[in-house]
């Protein structure tokens, strides 16, 4: 296997890798070749760079719902409960 | 299944779990018997997160509300055909999922026309980080709302269900309707698409 098969393979992979879902094998090869590519080892960086920045968007704690939220439900509900099946 | 414990209060392990989940249950079938009462019970308890992730997917809080009505309209509908092989909860966000992407489908992928707030986009900072670093932080955060509301409906709902939200790639795929393979694939166009739309030197400058 190549120096540009590697490079192909491996970009190919950067997200599976950060996301766990190479195979021991698979992530040895990246890992190898990435120490000496410096165009991978870039973007293993910023793609771990990207996932701790969009976890960090997670700042809506403390948000609520409408209370209009089952407005309309209730005028539906006039017109009948909906039919029972088999849950 | 219970959600997932991010953005979300963590359930009670153990005892407590075991209460809350026959609470559930016993709502869940008189809600399916037509006991509104129950069903606005059983769903009130999820209404929070909901709106959130609407709000995350489509970025308006009027719309998200909106939306949000019309989901509980469609969980009321269809709860007597809901036969318990996913859990309540990932039932109810998988409606919200398709209502979210049927609202982003009418907008013909415009961004949205509110941006996601400010508290959304709060990256982790350490009292540290000096005047210069906070402002690179603030670059992201605008770069990654921006970049995140320009993905196609289905790629946004993946990173959003998998890295904000915080949910395992299996409960993920199963709020998405799509096998897990098709959700990694989504996944990774997705951040791929993102990690292009800002580039390697601002996101290594601010997170590596």
């Amino acid at each position: 296997m190549g120096y540009a098969d590697d490079h192909q393979w491996s970009q190919r992979h950067l997200s599976h890798y950060v996301e766990g879902d190479l195979s021991h094998r698979a992530r040895r090869r990246l890992d190898r070749h990435a120490r000496d590519c410096a165009d991978c080892g870039r973007g293993l960086r910023a793609l771990r760079a990207l996932v701790y920045a969009v976890q960090g968007l997670d700042g809506l704690a403390g948000v609520r719902a409408p209370a209009t939220i089952f407005d309309r439900v209730r005028p539906a509900a006039t017109g009948g409960p909906p039919a029972p099946q088999n849950a | 299944m219970t959600p997932s414990p991010r953005g979300g209060s963590p359930p009670d392990p153990g005892a407590a779990d075991a209460a809350a989940a026959a609470t559930e249950a016993s709502l869940l079938a008189r809600a399916q018997a037509g006991d509104i009462d129950a069903f606005e019970q059983l769903s009130g308890a999820y209404a929070d997160r909901l709106f959130m992730l609407l709000l995350r997917l489509l970025g308006d809080p009027d719309e998200a509300g909106e939306v949000a009505q019309e989901v509980m309209l469609r969980a009321w509908r269809a709860i007597s055909r809901f036969q318990g092989r996913s859990s309540y909860f990932t039932w109810l966000y998988r409606i919200a999922v398709n209502e979210a992407n049927r609202a982003l489908a009418k907008r013909e992928r415009q961004p949205p026309s509110v941006p996601l707030g400010p508290r959304e986009l709060d990256l982790p900072t350490s009292p540290g980080d000096d005047p210069a670093r906070q402002a690179e932080n603030n670059e992201l955060r605008r770069a990654l709302a921006a970049a995140l509301a320009m993905l196609p409906p289905p790629l946004r709902t993946a990173i959003v269900l998998r890295d904000v939200e915080g949910f395992s790639t299996q409960q993920a795929a199963e709020i998405a309707g799509v096998s897990q393979a098709a959700f990694k694939s989504r996944l990774h166009q997705a951040r791929l698409q993102v990690r292009a739309a800002i580039g390697d030197d601002a996101l290594t400058a601010v997170g590596g």
